[in-house]
């Protein structure tokens, strides 16, 4: 049984975990660098220790000083969330050699699994259909130009170490194959340290479409459902649902069956992710196997009903999984927003800085896994999701009016976010049609946004509030929080004392 | 008190005068009275009710521009007032020497040109990153570079002068 589990990891999901461990009893252990020192994680845990400065590099990327911080805490396993170093294989291994149980696959599956040529010799194995191309890196341009011809254009570049949609071009004839072939190669080489670049047929339209798979120690693996994740910008997913509004019983099980030979295959245990590309004939393809828990795996929760963090731990425990594929039930529809720090109005750009305002959604149906807190300075060092807003209700209409009535009780201020992005996908008749797929977003953002203007009454409220606040700054001063600075000058000679001491007696 | 407010850029001449009872206002927009009932429920966050109708107002204080939100609009507006907090912001004339302003708060990763260079319009000048992304800062106009007031490996606010191009 273990006892005490470190989080190798910041934000949400850090809290995320936190909170699992807590409702079954386990001690945890907060890591964080310097430009997290006031993060929600760090004061939710039982323990928190510094790991170094904000660069990730130099903290959340430095797996021999989380180690040193397990060993003198004495936890008996780590929990590495996504990103960071949740899919290093060295890193699990060197949890193994510590005698730190490393909650997710072994580093022989994640090998396997891990660069996308190689996961595409092992989903041939399983006999699981992908995009026909190369499953080896292209050792030459010659050898590019050969596969493509066999295959047909339009082809895509794809960096076998790739995520996130770097080092991937798409080529639509012969002639341009050189220039993306060397385009693809460099950016690879810049972003993951490998230049290996692999060749598949370009899917056209394609709706991204993933299964959850749950695998215990013992060889048993269920599939848990899909989730659709084809709204994306740059490769980039910015909403996901479960269930799939195109996915039917069959091609569920079809493909849940199929990512279930692949695990196994793969000698995988714990959670797991397939992506696949599903084309306008429902054909499927595999993508990627990605060895970790997914940002997006409350949709899945709340469709299944599952804890999916409680059955990683008590996977990692070797325990059997606590039931089987047909006990597996789908209820509902559940919606997933990722919101961002980015300003959609100034191409996307990254808007970190203090949260000066902060309301947030509730009610029936609502869940929202964040990590900030009106007061909270997000970090300019790390990935810009702010929160991740999820809406559940008996059918997909429901989903996206409860989502819809959650983003207006919603309000971010001090910095910009893509909260009105969401308001405008989920108004938009090929979204609610389920007309979607991994382009969808592009050409969204290519036309024209109607926009809303405010009504007469809203635009007579805001002249009226905008008096009424300034009259109050004039009689009252900041109290009624007109002022943007935060840490304002102390406005009496106590209060300035006080803080002279606090900060004396502060390290 | 008399305001000249400017909201979604049209501009308004408003007068907001406190009531007889706490919490409520006679407010004249452009000489049209109407009766606001407004209760500050914490800093920055005002329920309003004019004629029966309930409005939550949001003061953002964001640092480059004031806003309001009202449900799921999110408003930019300015107060002009002697006596107000907020003094409208004047736009530099285009002419003369221009600044190149850092777009977003982040890191300079890259500076591309060097003291005394000629640049063309649109050239590229400095490489900020934040969050994983970069974003090349490129020149307003054509000119020569006067004033390079950052290193790479400094950290910058959104807004703060990079460099000058005259």
């Amino acid at each position: 049984m273990l006892r005490k589990v470190l989080i190798a990891n910041r934000g949400e999901i850090a809290l995320r975990i936190i909170r699992a461990c807590r409702e079954l009893g386990l001690a945890t252990v907060a890591v964080f660098s310097d430009a997290d020192r006031a993060a929600l994680h760090v004061l939710a845990a039982d323990e928190a220790w510094r790991l170094g400065p904000a660069a990730a590099s130099e903290s959340y990327l430095r797996g021999d000083l989380i180690l040193e911080i397990a060993r003198r805490s004495g936890a008996d396993a780590i929990h590495p969330g996504y990103g960071f170093l949740s899919e290093n294989a060295g890193f699990a291994e060197a949890c193994e050699r510590s005698g730190v149980k490393f909650i997710g696959p072994p580093a022989s599956a994640m090998r396997a699994l891990g660069s996308k040529t190689r996961a595409r010799q092992a989903a041939d194995r399983a006999g699981m259909p992908r995009t026909p191309g190369s499953v080896t890196g292209l050792a030459s341009l010659d050898e590019a130009l050969a596969t493509a011809a066999k295959i047909g254009y339009p082809v895509m570049l794809k960096a076998a170490a790739g995520g996130g949609g770097k080092g991937m071009r798409a080529v639509a004839q012969p002639a341009d194959l050189a220039s993306a072939f060397a385009a693809a190669q460099s950016e690879a080489e810049r972003a993951f340290g490998s230049g290996e670049v692999y060749l598949e047929k370009l899917i056209e339209r394609p709706r991204h479409i993933e299964i959850q798979v749950l695998a215990d120690e013992h060889g048993h693996c269920v599939y848990l459902g899909e989730r659709e994740c084809s709204v994306q910008r740059r490769h980039q997913k910015v909403i996901e649902e479960a269930p799939s509004a195109v996915v039917g019983e069959d091609l569920r099980r079809r493909m849940g069956e199929a990512a279930v030979r692949l695990a196994l295959a793969a000698g995988y245990t714990n959670a797991g992710t397939v992506e696949f590309l599903v084309d306008e004939e429902q054909n499927f393809y595999f993508l990627e196997m990605n060895t970790r828990l997914q940002v997006e795996h409350p949709v899945t929760e709340l469709v299944t009903g599952l804890d999916l963090v409680h059955l990683q731990i008590r996977i990692a425990q070797g325990e059997r999984l606590p039931f089987v594929q047909s006990d597996v039930v789908l209820r509902g529809h559940a919606i997933e927003c990722r919101v961002y720090a980015e300003d959609p109005d100034n191409q996307f750009m990254p808007s970190p800085g203090r949260i000066t305002r902060l309301l947030q959604p509730g009610g029936p149906g609502i869940r929202e896994d964040c990590g900030i807190y009106e007061g909270w300075v997000v970090p300019m060092d790390y990935d810009p999701m702010l929160s991740k807003l999820i809406a559940f209700a008996p059918t997909r209409d429901l989903a996206i009016d409860r989502m819809l009535r959650a983003l207006d009780e919603y309000v971010i201020g001090g910095i910009r976010t893509n909260l009105n992005l969401f308001r405008r996908i989920l108004r938009d008749e090929d979204f609610r049609d389920a007309r979607i797929d991994t382009g969808y977003l592009d050409r969204l953002l290519q036309s024209a946004d109607g926009g809303s203007a405010p009504t007469a009454g809203a635009a007579r409220a805001a002249i009226a509030g905008a008096a009424i606040f300034e009259a109050l700054q004039a009689r009252d001063g900041n109290s009624a929080g007109t002022n943007a600075s935060y840490s304002s000058a102390p406005s009496s000679a106590w209060k300035a004392a006080a803080r002279n001491e606090a900060l004396h007696t502060r390290r | 008190m008399k305001l000249d407010l400017e909201i979604e850029g049209q501009s308004r001449q408003v007068e907001v005068v406190p009531g007889d009872v706490p919490g409520r206002w006679q407010i004249k927009i452009d000489d049209t009275p109407i009766e606001a009932d407004a209760c500050l429920l914490r800093p920055g966050v005002l329920s309003l009710i004019i004629g029966g109708v309930a409005h939550r107002v949001v003061l953002d204080a964001d640092p480059d521009e004031p806003v309001l939100h009202l449900g799921a609009q999110r408003i930019a507006w300015q107060a002009d007032d002697p006596r107000s907090f907020r003094r409208r912001r004047r736009h530099g004339a285009a002419e003369g020497p221009v600044t190149l302003k850092a777009s977003m708060p982040g890191r300079v990763i890259r500076v591309l040109v060097e003291r005394g260079t000629h640049v063309a319009a649109h050239q590229g000048v400095i490489v900020i990153e934040a969050m994983k992304m970069q974003n090349e800062l490129k020149s307003p106009k054509e000119g020569r570079v006067t004033e390079l007031r950052v290193a790479p490996g400094d950290t910058v606010a959104s807004g703060q002068v990079l460099a000058v191009i005259h």
